[in-house]
């Protein structure tokens, strides 16, 4: 009994050795790839960030771009540098190139019937994909409500608040979505609930700026009939189209 | 270089007699007129500048016949004619500097649209205060009223006095004169860029001042000043400010040194404002407009804005449009905190300079109520204004050089 005992231990230690002198490669593997990666994406970075430094590329860029468009690339940058932007760019570039690598050394070193790295790499690049689409969504969503509130707000409407938060959900409720449909998560239900959430906001908003800017909206069509037969003089930026007449303001 | 102490910008009385003029030609450059515009154009500025060898650019065509003993007719570019029309952009000055150059002229005046209603003595006094060669930039300094060159009164004005040390109420000018080495400044600092989109502004008085040139300011009289043809003031904001911001930027290293601004000194005494004014309507809408951008933009203005100041613009906000006013040294702060913020790029640009608009009407709307369509009142306003500016600038140095000691 107790030699029985002992025997079954004795095989199991064994095995569990065995997996491990196995398994112990292949995360050797996927570390020195990572750590290897890294440190060749590191190199490169820094090389490319002084590349790019002695060409100027900031300030060429910051030369052809035109303040407060959405497209200069500098506002997206970190720091708002571009040469850092695409530094850090080409690191990570062959950080996850490291990972991948990594993980298909550490699933050849495994089992050889082993289907990891079929399964996992393309899962963990639509995970890659739905966390770069959650990330620019945002930004998006928090440019573009931005835009619409100061927008709004300069064009003295009332609900640009309103106008704003709609906007800004609207476009996270559009990311959220993709994401959910990039991971395939959900199938038919997300997108079920994203129609009528989506067709919710627009209507919303639709019945909210409707309503509410009837008046403003009827004027400024009265505006448009009434310009052919007696258009004035070419109107200054100053009098901008209002409600109340203000005085002959010049701003420059 | 000649490194000349900035003297104060004086106001030159355009009757002052002429001492020496030099010989070699003045370089007049004029907009674009019509044929009857540009020879009464040319017969006044002859009768002005008698005997002074003269080089006219228009860029319109000329003919031979044109050219007299004393007046040299010259086509001037078209490609490099101004492309704002309100204000003068770095191809202007580049096309006369090069035509300057050329014809070796000893100095350059620069006249923008509607030159016609510059006044003769405005135009004598731009040139001669060129000619005589003490001067390198000659800014005209036009009447203007309570609601005229509101820009320049809240912000270009007060923001260059404080930050150049030179006394320019129109920064951005219409009309300009500056002598030869004033133009191969111009040249060297806006070399032409072929992948930058229209010709940019130029700000001569922070060129000038970054150099130690002299600056002038001179009486011009009235003057029909041309608008933008671009209706949308928030675009035309985020335009001005924006390059006036990224000059500032670009010349940091020459206003963080202890520099002396011109003395700001309102010579009359303020009169208390009435309660009713016949703008009282129209303040009342632009102080309920400011009252509806505080609620909205307050999450945006907390980026950028202190505590301090976000308190004053809600005291500001919530003043009845009898009471309603813009403290100057809030005004101040808030357009430093601006400036800031575009240098560190707290947020998008394009949404900074949105978020300015409702606080530079608000400063116009507190100083319609202050001037009372008073134009010495007004004047004094504006001198207030450029006094808060001068008295706040060790703030945006601080902050300026250490921007970690505080973070809105």
């Amino acid at each position: 009994m107790y030699q029985q005992i002992e025997s079954a231990l004795r095989q199991s230690i064994q095995r569990v050795l065995v997996v491990l002198v196995r398994f112990l490669p292949g995360i050797l593997a996927l570390l020195l790839a990572v750590v290897l990666f890294t440190a060749v994406g590191f190199l490169f970075a820094a090389l490319v960030r002084r590349l790019l430094t002695a060409v100027r590329f900031d300030e060429r860029l910051a030369s052809n771009e035109k303040t407060g468009s959405p497209t200069n690339f500098s506002d997206w940058a970190p720091s708002h540098s571009p040469t850092l932007l695409v530094s850090r760019v080409v690191f990570w570039i062959c950080a996850l190139a490291g990972i991948a690598v990594g993980i298909s050394a550490f699933d050849a070193s495994y089992f050889a019937d082993s289907q990891l790295s079929q399964f996992v790499l393309p899962y963990l690049t639509h995970i890659l994909g739905a966390v770069l689409l959650l990330f620019f969504g945002s930004l998006v969503a928090r440019f573009l409500s931005r835009s619409v509130l100061i927008g709004a707000v300069n064009a003295q409407l009332q609900y640009a608040r309103f106008l704003s938060l709609g906007i800004k959900w609207l476009v996270l409720v559009l990311t959220a979505t993709m994401a959910l449909d990039h991971l395939g998560i959900g199938g038919v239900i997300v997108e079920l609930a994203f129609g009528i959430l989506f067709g919710g906001i627009v209507l919303t908003l639709s019945l909210a700026v409707g309503l509410g800017s009837r008046d403003l909206v009827s004027r400024s069509i009265e505006k448009n009939i009434e310009k052919p037969m007696s258009r004035p003089a070419e109107p200054s930026p100053s009098s901008e189209s209002s409600e109340v007449p203000r005085p002959k303001l010049r701003h420059f | 270089m000649s490194t000349l102490p900035i003297t104060e910008a004086e106001n030159a009385s355009a009757q002052q007699p002429l001492t020496t003029r030099s010989d070699a030609p003045l370089l007049i450059c004029l907009p674009s007129l019509t044929a009857d515009g540009l020879q009464t154009m040319r017969d006044r500025i002859a009768a002005a500048l008698p005997g002074q060898s003269l080089l006219i650019a228009t860029p319109d065509a000329v003919e031979e016949k044109d050219s007299s003993d004393n007046i040299t007719m010259l086509n001037l570019a078209t490609a490099t004619a101004s492309d704002a029309g309100w204000a003068l952009t770095a191809s202007d000055y580049a096309a006369a500097s090069h035509l300057a150059a050329e014809h070796h002229a000893a100095a350059i005046l620069i006249l923008g649209a509607e030159a016609l209603s510059l006044s003769d003595f405005g135009l004598l006094g731009l040139a001669d205060a060129v000619l005589a060669g003490k001067t390198d930039l000659a800014l005209p300094r036009y009447k203007t009223g309570p609601h005229d060159a509101l820009l320049s009164s809240a912000l270009l004005y007060p923001l260059t006095n404080a930050l150049f040390g030179t006394k320019a109420h129109l920064p951005l000018p219409l009309d300009v004169a500056f002598s030869p080495r004033m133009a191969n400044r111009f040249t060297m600092a806006h070399k032409p860029d072929a992948g930058t989109q229209g010709s940019p502004l130029v700000w001569p008085v922070a060129e000038a001042a970054t150099v130690a040139f002299v600056v002038r300011e001179i009486e011009a009289g009235e003057r029909t000043l041309p608008q933008p043809t671009e209706t949308n003031l928030n675009a035309l904001l985020a335009e001005i400010v924006g390059s006036l911001f990224n000059d500032i930027e670009a010349k940091a290293s020459f206003w963080q040194r202890a520099r002396q601004a011109m003395p700001v000194k309102p010579n009359i005494e303020p009169v208390r404002t009435i309660t009713e004014t016949e703008h009282l309507e129209d303040i009342r809408a632009m102080a309920e407009s400011f009252h509806n951008a505080y609620t909205n933009l307050q999450e945006i203005w907390s980026l950028v804005l202190p505590p301090q100041s976000l308190l004053g613009l809600k005291k500001v906000s919530r003043a009845p449009a009898e009471e309603f006013e813009m403290p100057v040294d809030l005004w101040a702060r808030t357009v430093y905190d601006f400036v800031l913020a575009y240098h560190f790029r707290t947020i998008n640009r394009g949404h900074l300079l949105g978020a300015f608009t409702p606080l530079y009407l608000a400063w116009i709307a507190s100083h319609l109520r202050k001037s009372a369509g008073d134009a010495a009142l007004a004047a004094f306003h504006v001198e207030e204004t450029a006094a808060a500016f001068v008295a706040e600038k060790p703030y945006i140095v601080a902050r300026w050089r250490w921007p970690d000691r505080f973070n809105p």
